[in-house]
């Protein structure tokens, strides 16, 4: 079996399994589509070359594992609380992740702004937006099976391109560098203590107008934000637009 | 350690994410979950990015990936307020609600059939309005009916 | 007195005034009044067409013997001899039109004038068109008819004209043509000519197809124009070989060169013979038959009697259809030295008057009988200029105002009857009407005998003079080489003389049938069967004295021809005959036909018709030839229309269904795609973000899968995970135009934190 091959079963099952896991007319097969995509994802890992040491191994897979299937239970429960909720777990995995690359920051930064904030603002309004809990909509997905297909495709096309041997450089720029601070267990290339460190002098040296202008834009955001919803409420009962609520 | 071995399967997993958070917001109707379905594929992007950083041991990456949380976050607040807005005229969260700028003489995309027979059937999560006590329906309350 | 300059520049120039004034103003300010400014700007024009012809005539007449009473008075006038002393013909330049350097050589012009013989040394000439006006005699002459006559008409316009809804339109075209027609007579330039020529034609269809609503009026004034071209085309290629010929078109003597019709050449009877003369002529009077509906082209003339009566009096009876004749007799050098062009002018002319003159006869339109003896009256003046002599020039061209007065005036009448019958002018449908309409009746009776030619009105003495003219041509030719002419001419003769009789027959038959008989009147005449206004009998009063005593007045002392003679080219080239003394015997002649033609008019139309009906069955094959006008107009369908039209279908079936159905088909086939594709376009977002992301997969599909490498073995590999490609790039090494990059010696950005 070529790569080609694995990768177009692992395509195939995939789109397949999102399918049946997507919002349908029918509830049934939705335990079929759960089998579908962990079984893609299970031949996707072996299809994976394995990075380093055990341990190093066993935390990549274990949280790039979760980090998909939360995602993919994001994507295809009804209810958009599950969704939010898998979401952040999604984002606590990819933290991990961050943790594992040797970008601790980030990690931790992942875990405030989008599981801390963001989820939890996700929430609040859905409790204001929502509050009846399960709509109509919520049950009906817009084309499952067209969108499934074009995203095997697409999966497809972007494994086949990264796994290909030679698609990538075949060398680390610094891979005989190990001597010069990179930890042996291939943990971060930059030492722990001075991660963060580095991290803060880069940003608010090279970086300083990028800080600044995203400073701004957050403000902005933030009074636009305050604007629109306050206008939202000054705002003219809800009118019956065409089409949209049957 | 093999680092070329790290990148690929650092991709592979962003690619997923972007793949995945795309069939979400295709799919999903509900303008949260589309909402959220734009995250996941941002942050597919930055799980490439810090695997890129990683691998070239260079900052840069995990910057632009401090700038897209800052961005994602001014985004959630710009977008959720819109929808916000957007649910507080249509009185719910249906992105096909909205479809009024299509051409003219084009007829509305309607809705399929409600499947109502698993309303029924399914106990569905609820969430308590803000600020109000929830009335304890005896009978929905076999079903799980609050989160 | 006032310089003739400035007479010549007033003439056009009023009624052009008058008519754009009419034209801004007269919808919104004038109104009802648009007639007074016309009226006032034709009488301007008048009184200074009868000064200038009162110097230009008294000028040229200094010195000569003859002791006419008209203009005794103006000899005498202190101004004749300043006048006579400068330049012998007035004329005025107003701007310079075009200016071609070198567009031509002397050669051309030296042909001309050595007679045939190229000239060895050619010298670039400039070509330049003045806008230049000349008088001469016979400019005046008819600057004073077309001023007078037009005078008349605007008059009895206002009262034929007053109610209609075109008021102003009218006076408005009325104005544009008698500028259109004083600057053709003026203008001293071939190329100048032909554009005026090309005006009152204009106003010719402006003016026949008035009342545009009617669908005759508006097909009437399409032939008209059509059958037009077909003359002014070969007008134009006659001015063509005038000018590669002479290399000018002006008439006058310029420093540069010898104007065509100029003293100089006149004098040195500088002009070209043989067959090229020929060929100018000929092409010439093409466009004389054009204008002045001469056989084959008179068929226009008939169906303009669509347009409003006083429009029949002035453009197609008085004026523009003599644009022809004056066109011939202005050429006259030209004709002169061809030798056989006449013989055509006149074969055609008398051919014509003969052929109108038998549809006259058994039409019953008043006015088409009217406009049938236009025509046949023209035929008899070109009959009369393709003489050839002085006499014969003479005699057409007074025709031509006789004519001019007699025909308005028959037209007016026609017109004020017309205008009594509400419309009506079919003679079947009216008679009696003398004692309804007395001053209609007496004018129009005057009009008749005038046209029958009865002695003493104007008709009797300048077609006596054409018949005397033709019958002296053909006594000049009497024997040896000219024998085949002479019999030629004595066929005209007789010709004429028929005519002649026929004239008085139709127009008494048609003068019988409207005011004699029983008295009916049609019912669509309803309140208007009465007299006309004052505004309209008193025109036809003047016109009636003009008719009777014109033709004395000019023709006593042989004044006319004296006039004429003035003009510098008629006398000088033309060969005179001695009087002859049958001038009494072609007088007896044509008065007993005349009597004869109105008798049996009389004998048939007065009273019961029986006699006619039997007579018209006994002929009936001429009878019915005559009144189906000899089938020219079915016979030109048939040939000429009928081809063309069918052309005409095929590139229209082409142009509507092959061309424009290409050019629609463009149009169309983006619609239906457009139709296909709007259907995606449903303001769903989620599908257009579907559209976004499939034709990006096509997109990376298409890059990525040809670098794949070619697995070993084909037969295994699925063959939809690898396109087939004819030179794949193994992936890993680039494409040889990049160059490859080093990784290694990459500067480490992190370095600076460790």
């Amino acid at each position: 079996m070529t790569l080609a091959m694995w990768l177009a079963i692992f395509a195939t099952l995939y789109g397949l399994g999102m399918w049946l896991l997507l919002p349908r007319r029918i509830a049934a097969g939705r335990a079929a589509g759960a089998v579908l995509m962990t079984a893609a994802v299970a031949i996707l890992g072996t299809r994976l070359v394995p990075p380093g040491a055990l341990t190093t191994n066993i935390l990549f897979y274990a949280l790039a594992a979760v980090t998909v299937v939360s995602a993919v239970c994001a994507m295809t429960f009804r209810s958009p609380v599950y969704s939010a909720i898998f979401f952040a777990v999604s984002v606590l995995a990819t933290a991990g992740l961050f943790l594992v690359n040797g970008a601790q920051f980030l990690g931790v930064a992942m875990v405030v702004v989008y599981a801390g904030a963001i989820v939890v603002m996700f929430l609040f309004v859905l409790m204001l937006a929502q509050p009846e809990g399960l709509a109509f909509y919520d049950r009906l997905a817009f084309e499952p099976l067209l969108c499934s297909v074009s995203s095997g495709v697409l999966v497809f096309l972007l494994t086949i391109t990264l796994l290909t041997p030679g698609t990538l450089p075949s060398v680390a720029p610094l891979a005989e560098a190990g001597a010069d601070g990179r930890a042996a267990d291939g943990l971060p290339g930059v030492e722990a203590e001075a991660h963060v460190a580095a991290i803060g002098a880069r940003l608010f040296s090279e970086h300083l107008i990028s800080v600044q202008v995203v400073g701004v834009l957050l403000f902005v955001a933030l009074v636009a934000a305050a604007a629109i919803a306050s206008q939202s409420r000054r705002s003219p009962p809800p009118r019956t637009a065409e089409g949209g609520t049957a | 350690m093999n680092e070329v071995a790290l990148l690929q399967n650092y991709l592979v997993v962003g690619g997923l994410l972007f793949a995945i958070g795309l069939v979400g917001f295709m799919t999903r109707r509900n303008t949260i979950v589309m909402f959220i379905a734009l995250e996941m594929m941002m942050q597919g992007v930055a799980v490439s990015l810090v695997a890129w950083s990683r691998f070239h041991n260079d900052f840069s990456g995990q910057m632009l990936v401090i700038m897209i949380i800052a961005v994602a976050a001014c985004e959630a607040a710009i977008a959720l307020s819109l929808i916000l807005m957007l649910a507080r005229r249509s009185s719910n969260l249906d992105i096909a609600f909205w479809q009024l700028l299509r051409e003219e003489g084009q007829e509305p995309t309607l809705d399929e059939e409600v499947p109502a027979a698993e309303i029924e059937h399914e106990p569905w999560p609820e969430l308590t309005p803000a600020g109000v006590e929830p009335e304890l329906d005896p009978e929905k309350v076999r079903y799980r009916s609050h989160v | 007195m006032f310089e003739p300059q400035l007479l010549m520049r007033v003439i056009p120039a009023l009624p052009l005034a008058a008519a754009v004034a009419i034209a801004l103003l007269g919808p919104r300010v004038l109104k009802r009044s648009c007639h007074a400014l016309l009226v006032v700007a034709l009488l301007g024009s008048l009184v200074a067409s009868v000064l200038l012809a009162r110097q230009v005539l008294t000028a040229g007449a200094h010195g000569e013997d003859h002791a006419g009473k008209n203009h005794a008075a103006a000899a005498a006038s202190p101004e004749a001899d300043e006048h006579s002393t400068a330049a012998e013909i007035p004329q005025t330049t107003l701007w310079r039109w075009a200016a071609v350097e070198g567009a031509t050589s002397s050669s051309a012009a030296t042909y001309a004038s050595s007679g045939g013989e190229p000239f060895a040394e050619s010298q670039p000439l400039d070509f330049t068109i003045d806008i230049t006006l000349r008088a001469d005699a016979l400019t005046a002459i008819m600057l004073v008819m077309v001023t007078f006559v037009s005078l008349l008409v605007a008059i009895y316009s206002i009262g034929y004209m007053h109610d209609d809804r075109g008021y102003w339109r009218f006076f408005s075209y009325v104005g544009l043509f008698v500028f259109s027609m004083t600057m053709l007579v003026l203008s001293s330039n071939f190329l100048l000519l032909y554009v005026f020529w090309e005006a009152v034609g204009v106003c010719s269809y402006l003016l026949i197809g008035f009342w545009y609503e009617k669908p005759e009026a508006s097909a009437a004034g399409k032939k008209a124009f059509l059958v037009n071209r077909v003359g002014d085309f070969g007008f134009a290629l006659g001015i063509f070989l005038i000018w590669t010929l002479f290399g000018t078109l002006n008439f006058h003597d310029t420093s540069a060169i010898d104007g065509v019709l100029g003293l100089n050449r006149i004098e040195a009877a500088a002009y070209p013979a043989g067959i090229v003369a020929t060929a100018i002529c000929l092409l010439l009077f093409v466009g004389a038959c054009g204008k002045s509906a001469q056989f084959p082209l008179h068929v226009w003339l008939p169906d303009a009697m669509e347009g409003p009566t006083p429009v029949s009096a002035l453009i197609h009876a008085a004026t523009m259809v003599t644009a022809g004749i004056y066109m011939v007799a202005r050429c006259t050098p030209l004709f002169a030295a061809s030798g056989y062009a006449g013989y055509v002018v006149a074969g055609i002319g008398g051919f014509t008057a003969l052929l109108a003159g038998l549809i006259a006869v058994t039409q019953t339109d008043l006015k088409r009988v009217l406009a049938y003896s236009t025509v046949s009256q023209l035929g008899y003046m070109f009959l009369a200029l393709g003489v050839g002599s002085a006499a014969g020039i003479a005699a057409g061209m007074f025709h031509l105002i006789t004519h001019a007065f007699f025909k308005a005036l028959l037209f007016l009448g026609a017109g004020s009857v017309m205008h009594a019958m509400g419309g009506v002018i079919d003679m079947r449908r009216f008679g009696g009407l003398r004692r309804l309409m007395p001053v209609t009746h007496w004018t129009f009776l005057i009009g008749c005998l005038a046209l029958a030619g009865l002695f003493p009105l104007a008709g009797f003495w300048s077609k006596d003079a054409i018949l005397a003219a033709v019958y002296d041509e053909a006594a000049a030719h009497g024997t040896g080489d000219w024998e085949h002419a002479a019999t030629f001419f004595n066929y005209l003769f007789l010709v004429a003389s028929f005519t002649a009789f026929l004239t008085a027959f139709y127009t008494f038959r048609a003068f019988f049938r409207t005011f004699y008989g029983e008295e009916r009147i049609p019912p669509e005449a309803g309140h208007h069967a009465h007299e006309s206004p004052a505004v309209m009998t008193v025109p036809l009063m003047i016109l009636a004295v003009l008719a009777a005593v014109s033709g004395y007045l000019l023709h006593v002392n042989e004044t006319f021809a004296h006039w004429l003679a003035q003009t510098p080219g008629i006398p000088a080239v033309v060969h005179h005959e001695g009087h002859s003394s049958s001038h009494s015997f072609v007088a007896m002649l044509s008065t007993i036909l005349a009597v004869g033609g109105i008798g049996l008019a009389a004998y048939f139309y007065l009273g019961e018709l029986t006699q006619i009906d039997r007579i018209a069955r006994w002929l009936r094959p001429l009878y019915v030839a005559s009144y189906g006008k000899f089938w020219f107009d079915p016979l030109y369908q048939l040939l000429i229309v009928g081809p063309l039209w069918l052309l005409a279908q095929l590139a229209y079936f082409l142009d509507r269904y092959l061309i424009d159905g290409l050019v629609n088909l463009v149009g169309y086939l983006p619609r239906v795609f457009g139709g296909v594709l709007r259907r995606v376009q449903n303001g769903m977002l989620q599908l257009y973000v579907l559209g976004m992301i499939v034709a990006l997969l096509l997109l990376a599909a298409a890059v990525v899968l040809p670098r794949l490498p070619v697995p070993e073995k084909p037969a295994e590999s699925e063959a939809t995970s690898v396109q087939p490609s004819p030179a794949p790039i193994r992936v890993g090494h680039r494409p040889p135009t990049l160059p490859s990059p080093d990784h290694t010696s990459r500067p480490l950005r992190g370095e600076g934190v460790r």
